[in-house]
């Protein structure tokens, strides 16, 4: 039964592998026990697919984080902190608990010259494509807490809410969460989270989008920067920062 | 008592992609336009943001931007000594409701009809002769459109610019350019955007149909494949592939609709006015029966009011236009006893269903990443591509086939093949062995007109108003089953080329049923002709017998193509509206002479 469903189907939607008329009832449970296999096994086979071939080693990235590499790469704790938190001034992103695919492409494209920028990408040329699979699966791996920062201007983060949940219909802005997750708790494997991400880092980066400066995202983020006056990367940076995701909601996303 | 207003030069019914072009061309011309939309006003922000627009359960399962069926349904059997039913769920085809309408949540695939679609009947006795054609099966009722190809070729372009259509031609003014469709009709000029990049099943299909010689090309897309600014200034941008395009609206600015290509536009014009949840209950005639003198229509609040207009166009999905005109008494009902009346007549749908191909563990599909019309497809069995005088049992027409997956999502996505339990460990094993390595393959076609299929006025079921359901009563003609199932056999070829370990064969079979999706392209029943006792509008899509209504979409098709039909629909709206513009706003009355 369920394959003459699957041999009959149309050519602009796609197939019912279902019974019709038990859907309704049983679509909640169905949903939660199929996110489960779509998530696994897409963030998975992705991984693997740009992957070495070879299951990561978070211990090892653990010491890469703390010794950095005989190669010559210097320990990522000495910006990102052993625990990935960085540190308050905001200069250098969080890592914490980020996709494992996320960080190994940027390590990736800081190494081929995509993405610049005159620290990170001799670090990144230390690291062996093994390397960058460890220390991304470490840094992945961590469950850390958030440091406690100056509360932002209340008015600055109600704009950017607006514009993180919402967007802005006369001026055909649509909302950061359409990818980046409810509350930008990220939409792993590809797209970071931005909750708790420090708003100096957030601001530096649309900044580098708008002016062209970095492009290692499809074109897309630069499209959207473009849109974004000062006063709004500003407001969608101060609103992140602030949105303490638990660990508890960054851990369900991930499964990578 | 119905209240009447302050007439209006032009009112639309229905607010899609026809009642957007044709309301915005009008408001150009310096008419006063009212739009009535029975659904809701709905704009990208912030109606279509995430998290609320990847809702499988809300869009894909009970299917909120569909037509209400609980207020208005249509009726459906298969042959006409049946009783017919409301369909209470769509399941078959999917007819959109709200701003916007079907053109929302489409999929973007974005085909020209082919040169001898146009010209079907007189291109197959010619071909195979009249012989030939009855041996297909008399019933048909195969018709040519009264427009050809090269008349429409303009307004495809102007059409496919204002969508931001991403694509590789094939054919620019007959040269056969590389890597498009060689068998493509011959365009003017490129795709505006190039084409979308090519998903892994794609490349799969790709090896696989040209190891057996056939011509894969890039699935011409309205998910567009860059940043693109249309010719009115809209600004569109690159799909991000997330997986809900069908059934969806795009949250991201990137597939072409009315509200990402011209609705900005057209509601910041002072001559236009929408009216949301406003049901159109009947184009209102003076007492000659010629003319119209405008609607009458109920509000959201269930007002009843008279809004007198010079133009009605009819713009609604085609089977509610058909409704329309049969509510309102313009044009001959279609008597399938006599085979008079032509409004209803010639009513046709489309064949679908491919070969489902599961693949090796060790080939990864990943097929959560899809746009709406990411495919790579094959034209060698479209329409007339090939000689069809060889084959026994008889037949006409065709299908395109390719390899489209629009989005692995969870609750509509689980292959498991021949053999596995429906539910319970082993069902489960199966959905996380097959989930990632399947393939699923299009085979999607044309539907020949028959004296058979038609539409009329149900009558017993009546809607939330007290006016007649649409009956629709249709089965696929034999003629469309045995060139599906010939495509089948081919299909299978392919699929096994591609390194098929377990392949379920595809084909279309009778009796059609509405419970499961095959088409939303429902063609005809308000067909355009050069002949008014068999068709309902002209060429200019201009009713017969009230030159000031106009039937715009894909109503008109005669019978229905082998492609996804909202391009064609576009173009053929354009194409009529040129036409009213420059002669009928200066001269109304016929634009052709019976």
């Amino acid at each position: 039964m369920s394959f003459r469903r699957l041999g009959r189907r149309g050519g602009f939607h796609p197939p019912y592998t279902r019974p019709v008329g038990r859907v309704e009832r049983s679509a909640t449970r169905l949903l939660a026990s199929a996110v489960a296999v779509f998530s696994l096994l897409g963030a998975v086979t992705l991984v693997q697919a740009q992957s070495t071939g070879r299951e990561p080693d978070a211990k090892h990235g653990a010491v890469i984080a703390a010794q950095g590499t005989p190669a010559g790469a210097p320990p990522c704790a000495q910006c990102h902190a052993f625990n990935g938190v960085s540190d308050a001034s905001g200069a250098f992103p969080r890592l914490a608990g980020q996709s494992a695919y996320y960080l190994a492409d940027q390590l990736q494209e800081f190494a081929a010259g995509e993405r610049t920028s005159a620290p990170m990408t001799p670090i990144a040329k230390a690291l062996s494509p093994h390397d960058i699979a460890d220390v991304s699966a470490y840094y992945a791996s961590i469950n850390a807490p958030f440091l406690p920062l100056k509360a932002p201007d209340p008015a600055l983060v109600k704009r950017g809410e607006e514009l993180a949940k919402i967007g802005s219909a006369e001026r055909r802005i649509q909302n950061c969460d359409n990818c980046h997750g409810p509350e930008g708790a990220g939409e792993p494997p590809a797209i970071p989270y931005l909750a708790g991400q420090y708003a100096h880092y957030i601001a530096f980066t649309l900044q580098m989008w708008q002016q062209g400066y970095r492009k290692n995202s499809l074109d897309q983020m630069g499209v959207m920067a473009k849109k974004l006056d000062d006063q709004e990367i500003a407001a969608v940076a101060a609103y992140y920062q602030q949105v303490k995701a638990t660990l508890e909601t960054a851990q369900s996303h991930r499964n990578d | 008592m119905a209240t009447r207003l302050q007439p209006v030069d032009a009112v639309t019914i229905g607010v899609g992609l026809t009642g957007s072009l044709a309301a915005y061309e009008m408001v150009q011309s310096g008419l006063k336009v009212v739009g009535f939309e029975r659904g809701a006003a709905r704009e990208t922000v912030p109606d279509f943001q995430s998290p609320t627009i990847h809702d499988e359960l809300r869009y894909s399962i009970r299917k909120a931007f569909m037509q209400d069926n609980a207020k208005v349904a249509v009726s459906f059997r298969n042959n006409s000594d049946q009783t017919a039913l409301p369909i209470r769920r769509w399941e078959s085809f999917l007819p959109g409701q709200g701003l916007g309408g079907s053109f929302v949540h489409w999929n973007g695939q974005s085909f020209r009809a082919q040169v001898a679609d146009f010209v079907l009947r007189s291109r197959t006795i010619q071909r195979y002769g009249q012989k030939f054609l009855d041996a297909c099966g008399p019933e048909l009722t195969i018709q040519d459109w009264g427009v050809t190809y090269d008349e429409l070729e303009p307004y495809y372009d102007r059409f496919e610019y204002l969508c931001g259509v991403s694509g590789k031609a094939g054919n620019i003014k007959g040269q056969i350019e590389p890597g498009g469709n060689p068998f493509e009709a011959p365009r003017s000029r490129e795709y505006p955007n190039p084409p979308l990049k090519e998903p892994y099943f794609g490349a799969i299909f790709r090896k696989g149909a040209t190891s057996l010689g056939y011509h894969p090309y890039p699935q011409p897309s309205a998910n567009l494949s860059r940043p693109y600014t249309n010719p009115l200034g809209l600004k569109l941008e690159q799909c991000v592939f997330c997986g809900f395009c069908e059934r969806y609206a795009c949250e991201h600015y990137a597939k072409a609709s009315p509200q990402t290509i011209i609705l900005p536009l057209l509601l910041n014009n002072p001559n236009y006015e929408l009216r949301t949840s406003c049901e159109v209950l009947r184009i209102n005639l003076d007492s000659t029966g010629k003319k119209a003198t405008g609607v009458t229509y109920v509000d959201g609040a269930g007002r009843e009011f008279q809004q007198p207009a010079e133009i009605v166009f009819i713009t609604a999905f085609p089977l509610n236009n058909v409704r329309t005109l049969l509510l309102s008494g313009i044009g001959k009902p279609y008597d399938p006893r006599t085979g008079e009346g032509v409004v209803g007549r010639n009513y046709s749908y489309q064949t679908t269903g491919g070969p489902t191909v599961f693949m090796d563990e060790s080939i990864n599909i990943n097929p959560f990443m899809s746009s709406g019309a990411p495919g790579t497809m094959i034209d060698d069995f479209s329409g007339d591509n090939f000689d069809h005088s060889n084959m026994n049992p008889p037949f006409i027409g065709g299908q395109y086939v390719g390899s489209i997956m629009t989005g692995g999502r969870p609750i509509e996505f689980h292959p498991v093949p021949p053999g596995t339990p429906r539910w319970g460990l082993e069902w489960k094993r199966a959905v996380a062995r097959h989930y990632n390595h399947t393939i699923l393959i299009q085979q999607h076609g044309t539907s020949m007109s028959s004296r058979l299929n038609y539409l009329d006025l149900d009558p017993t079921y009546k809607d939330a108003w007290g006016q007649p359901l649409l009956r629709m009563t249709f089965d696929f003609p034999e003629n469309d089953i045995r060139m599906s199932q010939h495509i089948a056999d081919k299909v299978v070829e392919i699929g096994r080329a591609m390194g098929g370990q377990t392949i379920i064969r595809g084909g279309t079979k009778r009796p059609y049923s509405v419970a499961f999706y095959q088409s939303t392209h429902n063609a005809g029943g308000a067909i355009m002709g050069g002949d008014p006792k068999t068709s309902a509008v002209n060429r200019y899509l201009q009713c017969w017998d009230v030159p000031n209504v106009f039937s715009l979409g894909g109503s008109a098709f005669p019978q229905n193509i082998t492609y996804n039909y909202s391009i064609t629909i576009g173009a053929l709206t354009l194409w009529a509206l040129d036409t009213i513009k420059n002669k009928y706003l200066k001269s109304p009355g016929p634009l052709v002479h019976a």
